[in-house]
C-alpha cells in the first residue's frame, strides 16, 4: 500500500485549515451574541453615567454596530496582518497582555504534563506488577474515585487544608507581592495548582497503562520468554513495556490540550495569572479581541495535536509498518 | 537407564467459572535421555497443560493437586518461580504452538535469541554471544543469519519464526525440549521441514523431547516413544512401533482409523463417535467408555488401571483384563506384524 504524501498530507491540511475556521467563525458569533455589555469592560464603571449617545459613539468608535459578518470580516482582515486589537479591559495590545501571562501557563501546564504522564507510567506498572493484589486494588479504587471529584472542588478542599488550616502553603497567585524573583516562593504558590492538575489527570493514563501492560502480559511471547528463563522484571520493562510505549506516546501526544485545558478552571480558582484565568476573565468581561485570541490559541492547540495524534498512530501501527519493510527485505528472505 | 525426567501421577485442577476442570488427572510417564516421547491426544485432552505444568508455566487459576514432578533427580513439584527461572532455558525449554504470536513483535530476531543466552551466562561477552547466536541461527537452517539478525518477526515467514522459536529455546542447550504442537499452525510442506529438523537437532544434540501433537501421523515421523492421552490421563504408552503395530486401547484403534493414510479407497474417513467428555466433572469408569463400541460394564463403573503389555508397553482399559472376552483389534492383522 503506498500513498502520494503530497496528497495525504494537503488532506489534513485542509482538515486544519476547515476545523480552524468553523472554530473562528463560532467562537466570534457566540460571543457577540452571549447577552452582557462589552462597553463595561471598556469603561468600567463608567458606563453607568454615560449618556444614550455617548455610549453609541462609543459603540460606533469600537466598531461594535456593524452587522456581526462584517465585523468577523475585519477581524480576519486584521489578523491576516498581524493585528489583533486591543483588549477592552487592559488597553493594551491583546499579544502583549498574553505574552505577560502565558509564561505561567506554561509552567504550570508543562511541569503537570510531564509529572501526569511519568507518574501514570510509573504507578500504571507498579499495579501491573501486583495484579489484584491490595496496592493494585487499592490504588485503582482510589484513584477512579479521585478522578471522580470536580476539579474546583478538589481545589477548594486543597485550599481549605493547606492555605486556611494548616497554613502552610498560599491559596493564590504565582507569587507574593516583594517576591517576584524568588523561586522558591513560586515554587510553593505552584503545589496547589500543580496537585490539582496532575490528581486529575493521572489516574486515567495510570490506569490505562496498567491495562496495556497486563494484556501485553497474556500474548504468548511472554510464555516463550519465561520459558527461556526471563526474570518477571525483564519480562515486564524489557519486553511489555517496551510493546506498550508507542501507544503510550502517542497518547501523550494527543493529550496535550486535555492536561493544558485542565489547568484552565485550576488557574481560576487559584488566582493563577496564567492565560487560562484570563480566558474566564476575558470571556465573563466581553473581552471579545483578547477572548477570540485565547479561544484560538487553545483551538488551534486541540486541532493540531489531534491531527499529529492520528499521523502518528498511523505510523507505528506494525501493520502499515510491516508493509513497507517487508518489500524492502522480502529481497533478501528467499 | 536414569530417567531425565519422571511425573508421578500428576493431577492438574484449573478453576473456572463453571466449575474445577481437571486437565491432567493422574498423569505418569518417564522422559530418558535423547528420546523422543510424543503425547498424542484430541484438542483440551490436557496435553499442553501438561507441558505447561512441568515448565510451571500454568495459568494463576490452575493448580498441580497432586503427584510429583522429578526433574534431574530432583524434586521441582513445589519450585517457585524464582527457583523455577533457573531451571528455564537450561534444563528445559519450550516450543509453542504459534510461532506468530510467540515472538516479541517490537524486538530483532537476533536480540531475541542472544537475550536467551545471555540470561543464563550473564558474564559472556557480546562478540561471544553474537557469535553464538549466528551458531544456533545456522543450526535451525536460517539462512544468511547475519543479515537477518536485525530483522524482525514480521519479516519472517511462519516456518522461519518457528526456527527462530527453536533457536531461542535450545539457545542455553538444554536437556529437555518440550514441544507443544509445534507444527500445528504451520503449512504441511513447512510441517515436514520442522518435524524433519526437530528429529535432526534431536540427534545432533541429544536433548530429549517430548512432542505433543493431536496428529498420529506427524508423530510417526520422529517419535521414539507415544504416550496416548484422552480425558487429561493416558491411555496408552509404548514405543512407537508397539503402539503403531500393536496398539491396545480402543481409542487409539479409533485414532488409528481414522488417519486418512489407513483409509485408502474407502468412501468416508472414519471417525470415534461423539465428543470427548467435559473434564469439570468427568464420568465415572474410564472417560471414553460412553464412545467406545466394545465398552463394558465395568467401564462405566471403575477406571481401567495401566495394564502390562511388554516392559515398554501399557494401556489403561479392562480389555486387557483377563477375565474380558477376547477381542480382535479392528486393526486386523497389523497387531501380530
Amino acid at each position: 500500500m503506498r500513498r502520494n504524501p503530497a496528497l495525504y498530507y494537503g488532506k489534513k491540511a485542509l482538515v486544519f485549515l476547515l476545523s480552524v475556521f468553523v472554530l473562528s467563525v463560532a467562537v466570534f458569533y457566540i460571543s457577540r451574541l452571549a447577552p452582557g455589555d462589552p462597553l463595561m469592560s471598556y469603561y468600567g464603571e463608567r458606563t453607568e453615567k454615560m449618556s444614550v449617545e455617548e455610549k453609541e459613539a462609543a459603540r460606533e468608535k469600537l466598531g461594535l454596530n456593524d452587522p456581526i459578518y462584517i465585523q468577523y470580516i475585519r477581524w480576519v482582515e486584521n489578523a491576516a496582518k498581524g493585528e489583533f486589537g486591543i483588549s477592552f479591559k487592559y488597553k493594551q495590545d491583546v499579544m502583549e497582555v498574553i505574552g505577560s501571562r502565558i509564561g505561567f501557563t506554561l509552567i504550570l501546564g508543562g511541569i503537570g504534563f510531564v509529572l501526569t504522564f511519568a507518574g501514570a507510567l510509573l504507578l500504571g506498572v507498579l499495579c501491573a506488577w501486583h495484579e489484584d493484589k491490595w496496592v493494585d486494588k487499592i490504588l485503582c479504587k482510589g484513584g477512579t474515585l479521585l478522578s471522580c471529584i470536580p476539579e474546583f472542588w478538589l481545589s477548594l478542599a486543597l485550599i481549605l487544608i493547606f492555605a486556611v488550616t494548616l497554613r502552610w502553603l498560599p491559596s493564590s497567585g504565582a507569587y507574593d507581592i516583594g517576591y517576584k524573583d524568588d523561586w522558591l516562593n513560586r515554587v510553593t504558590h505552584l503545589i496547589l495548582p500543580l496537585t490539582i492538575v496532575v490528581l486529575q489527570h493521572l489516574w486515567y493514563y495510570a490506569y490505562m497503562v496498567r491495562n496495556k501492560l497486563l494484556e501485553e502480559t497474556r500474548a504468548d511471547y511472554v510464555l516463550l520468554g519465561k520459558s527461556k528463563g526471563l526474570s518477571k522484571k525483564d519480562i515486564m520493562l524489557k519486553h511489555c513495556l517496551r510493546n506498550v510505549l508507542p501507544s503510550y506516546i502517542s497518547m501523550m501526544a494527543i493529550s496535550v490540550p486535555h492536561v493544558v485545558g485542565g489547568t484552565y478552571i485550576v488557574e481560576t480558582v487559584f488566582s493563577y495569572p496564567g492565560i487560562g484565568a484570563l480566558s474566564y476573565e476575558s470571556a465573563r468581561y466581553h473581552d471579545y479581541n483578547l477572548l477570540m485570541v485565547l479561544c484560538m490559541m487553545t483551538g488551534v492547540l486541540v486541532i493540531f495535536c489531534n491531527l499529529i495524534g492520528g499521523i502518528i498512530n498511523e505510523r507505528i501501527d506494525p501493520r502499515i509498518k510491516a508493509n513497507e519493510v517487508v518489500q524492502i527485505s522480502e529481497v533478501t528472505v528467499d | 537407564m536414569e530417567e531425565l525426567l519422571k511425573i508421578e501421577n500428576l493431577t492438574v485442577g484449573i478453576a473456572s467459572p463453571a466449575g474445577k476442570v481437571q486437565a491432567v488427572r493422574d498423569v505418569s510417564l518417564e522422559l530418558h535421555p535423547g528420546e523422543v516421547l510424543a503425547i498424542v491426544g484430541e484438542s483440551g485432552c490436557g496435553k499442553s497443560i501438561l507441558c505447561k505444568t512441568i515448565m510451571k508455566l500454568l495459568p494463576k487459576s490452575a493448580k498441580i493437586e497432586g503427584g510429583k514432578i522429578i526433574a534431574n533427580g530432583v524434586d521441582i513439584t513445589d519450585y517457585a518461580d524464582k527457583d523455577m527461572r533457573r531451571l528455564r532455558g537450561k534444563l528445559f525449554s519450550m516450543i509453542f504452538q504459534d510461532p506468530m504470536t510467540a515472538l516479541n513483535p517490537t524486538i530483532p530476531i537476533g536480540k531475541q535469541i542472544a537475550e536467551a543466552i545471555a540470561i543464563h551466562e550473564p558474564k559472556l561477552s557480546k562478540e561471544k554471544v553474537y557469535n553464538r547466536v549466528i551458531e544456533l541461527m545456522e543450526l535451525v537452517g536460517i539462512k544468511q543469519p547475519h543479515e537477518r539478525y536485525k530483522l524482525y518477526p514480521y519479516n519472517f515467514s511462519g516456518g522461519m519464526r518457528q526456527r527462530s522459536v527453536m533457536a531461542i529455546a535450545l539457545a542455553a542447550n538444554p536437556k529437555i525440549l518440550l514441544a507443544d504442537e509445534p507444527t500445528t499452525a504451520l503449512d504441511v510442506t513447512i510441517q515436514a521441514q520442522i518435524l524433519d529438523l526437530l528429529r535432526q537437532i534431536q540427534t545432533k544434540l541429544g536433548t530429549a523431547t517430548i512432542l505433543v501433537s493431536h496428529d498420529l501421523g506427524v508423530v510417526a515421523r520422529c517419535a521414539d516413544r507415544v504416550a496416548i492421552m484422552y480425558a487429561g490421563r493416558i491411555v496408552e504408552i509404548g514405543t512407537a512401533e508397539e503402539v503403531y503395530y500393536d496398539p491396545r486401547h480402543p481409542y487409539t484403534w479409533g485414532l488409528m482409523q481414522s488417519l486418512p493414510a489407513l483409509n485408502k479407497g474407502a468412501k468416508e474417513l472414519k471417525t470415534i463417535p461423539g465428543m470427548p467428555p467435559t473434564l469439570i466433572d468427568p464420568p465415572k469408569g474410564d472417560a471414553f467408555a460412553c464412545r467406545n463400541e466394545y465398552a463394558l460394564e465395568i467401564d462405566y463403573l471403575e477406571q481401567p488401571p495401566m495394564f502390562r503389555i511388554t516392559d515398554t508397553h501399557y494401556a489403561a482399559t479392562w480389555l486387557l483384563d483377563p477375565r474380558a472376552p477376547k477381542i480382535d483389534s479392528p486393526m486386523g492383522g497389523m497387531g501380530h506384524v
